[in-house]
């Protein structure tokens, strides 16, 4: 009798894994795994095929191989290289200021107590704006003649630059119409994390008389660090890959300033019908990414192993 | 008492940085509004007109001569079935890689990978497999191939997926386990305490994600761009046509972009309320 009581009050091991948790966890995969293999594969082998043959489209499409040549010119390729610098200086900047403010603007309406719902609608409310529509649209808002920018800013006795046209600025303007894109998309999962957070930690550091410092310190950010490394990565990724602001908004002026990879990647592809060349920066570009978030991404892994396995 | 003061000085600060945030943000949002009701003669002017005779003649244009209202009704058709296919899919998927981490994080990883393709390079060859089985009796029947809603939907649904199980794998992690296991011990399968104990729980992760999906395919213009010619068009491919040569029609943008950012805004209204921590959320976590 008496093992037979301890085995049951005596909790299942937790590290491990029976088979039928193993299949489990596989059928749920399953389904959405079989279409991602499908459609990302594929056009990742139709790729690679392409990156080793000559492609022109204008002059009979897909021909012989090549071998490694067009990985060659690619890295020899001077304009490569700039709309890749282009690339991390816009990605760079926009993070930071999208991460920062997106934060920031999280925590002021998480602390607010009067009209939260409302607030959170209308932070949001970009996002739910097209880039393809509202880049076209901002041309206008950025106009040097009848943007309503330089009318406000004129006064206010301020000077009116030419947003797009002046070659220092471009850069710039992309990045405040990016940040006014995705700020609330960092805000709103930074407020969904806030919220899901558990409230006793909070509640006895502020028993302890914990200064708010301290708890943002100590408790707040750390259990909000896997919401954190999400949206940063998320966002860097889409950073990286900027195209549609680049294509409505600059179409990569003041002369090349705003000309990110992807939209030289486009040109390349779908207007100059180099596929072979647009293969090949698709899959460097990939690559370096992939390289780069791997190290990122690690800790964040490990901590999803550790959780899953602490079962 | 001198506490209390200290707060509401804070409070006041607090809504003040709010207001300067929400007017920074609304702005252009509403001078796009009040663009869609300007006359041409009223747009391309120095200094702006605040106060001008509104006219829908915008309106009138968009939906006239740009067939708004087919483009409107397949870009609803295909955000909103590809998002209930990415809820489906994902929500499976992210439970299963936050519970029992099939793959040791290699296969999470991997997911993410497809989206740092970039999409431009993608697209191609989805034509050309769209086009394939747009020839094929499958294809017909369900309506995948160039031109066809079917062709939106599964890239759709391909592209959002490795983003919503992303961001729904944290939302699962910060349930409680013990809750699972109780509710095993009650006699609920693994299913019932999937669907039962685990998705309600998640429901704000759920909502969030929703809202992305259908807003994500809702505004894609690239994929729509390349896979539809006429019958299967988007609203933000829609709008390309207001490039003339008299240069951008600001007054149809504004108006296109406006019908076209209305039911998003009704969307989002609609599942703010789920995004709110629920109260099981709070009591469970007490």
């Amino acid at each position: 009798m008496e093992p037979a009581v301890i085995t049951q009050t005596k909790p299942i091991p937790r590290t491990q894994k029976t088979v039928s948790d193993k299949w489990y966890a596989f059928w749920l995969i399953a389904p959405a795994m079989a279409i991602i293999l499908f459609f990302a594969l594929v056009p990742l082998f139709y790729a690679v095929d392409v990156s080793f043959r000559h492609a022109d489209l204008t002059m009979g499409g897909l021909q012989g191989w090549v071998g490694l040549n067009n990985y060659r010119a690619m890295l020899h390729d001077a304009k490569f290289w700039e709309t890749v610098k282009t690339t991390v200086v816009f990605t760079f900047f926009a993070i930071v200021v999208e991460m920062v403010l997106g934060v920031a603007v999280a925590f002021l309406i998480y602390g607010a107590t009067v009209g939260k719902g409302i607030i959170r609608s209308l932070v949001i409310l970009p996002l739910a704006t097209a880039p393809a529509v509202t880049g076209l649209f901002w041309r206008y808002l950025y106009d040097l003649d009848f943007g309503p920018f330089n009318y406000f800013l004129g006064l206010l006795h301020l000077p009116q630059p030419n947003w797009l046209g002046d070659i220092h600025l471009g850069m710039t303007s992309l990045i405040i119409f990016d940040t006014w894109l995705w700020m609330p998309f960092v805000t709103l999962i930074v407020l969904a994390g806030l919220q899901s957070l558990p409230k006793e930690p909070f509640e006895a550091a502020e028993l302890d008389g914990a200064s708010t410092f301290r708890v943002m310190r100590k408790l707040t950010f750390p259990m909000l660090s896997p919401v954190l490394t999400l949206v940063f990565i998320l966002r860097t990724i889409d950073c990286l890959r900027l195209y549609d602001s680049v294509a409505t908004l600059t179409r990569g002026a003041p002369g090349d300033t705003t000309e990110t990879m992807t939209y030289y990647l486009y040109r390349q592809g779908l207007v100059f019908f180099r596929m072979d060349f647009a293969s090949t920066m698709a899959l460097l570009f990939m690559f370096a990414v992939i390289v780069a978030s791997g190290f990122a991404l690690r800790p964040l892994l490990a901590r999803l192993a550790q959780r899953a396995g602490s079962r | 008492m001198l506490q209390q003061k200290d707060s509401k000085i804070g409070e006041i600060l607090r809504y003040a940085i709010i207001v300067i945030v929400l007017a920074a943000v609304l702005f252009p949002i509403a001078w796009l509004l009040l663009t869609s009701f300007k006359a041409e003669a009223d747009i391309r002017v120095s200094p702006p007109h605040f106060l001008f005779t509104p006219t829908f003649e915008n309106y009138l244009y968009v939906f006239q001569k740009a067939n708004f209202l087919s483009f409107i009704g397949n870009t609803l058709l295909d955000a909103g079935v590809s998002t209930i296919f990415v809820i489906v899919l994902s929500s499976l998927a992210a439970y299963s890689f936050a519970r029992y981490n099939p793959g040791g994080g290699n296969i999470l990883f991997f997911i993410l990978t497809t989206k740092m393709f970039p999409a431009i390079a993608v697209v191609l060859p989805y034509f050309l497999i769209f086009k394939t089985i747009g020839n094929t009796a499958v294809g017909k029947f369900l309506q995948i191939g160039l031109d066809k809603p079917g062709a939106l939907i599964i890239s759709y649904t391909m592209f959002n997926l490795p983003f919503a199980i992303w961001l729904m794998v944290s939302f699962f992690q910060d349930i409680p386990r013990e809750l699972e296991d109780s509710a095993r011990l009650d006699g609920y399968n693994r299913l019932q305490v999937l669907r039962r104990v685990v998705l309600p729980l998640a429901s704000p992760g759920i909502a969030v994600t929703a809202i992305f999906c259908l807003i994500f395919s809702w505004n894609e213009f690239l994929f729509a761009y390349v896979l539809t010619r006429t019958t299967a068009r988007t609203i933000t491919v829609g709008v390309e046509s207001f490039f003339t040569l008299r240069g951008i029609l600001w007054g149809p943008v504004a108006a296109a972009a406006t019908i076209s950012v209305v039911p998003m805004l009704i969307f989002v209204l609609i599942l703010q309320r789920y995004m709110v921590r629920g109260l099981t959320f709070g009591a469970v976590r007490g």
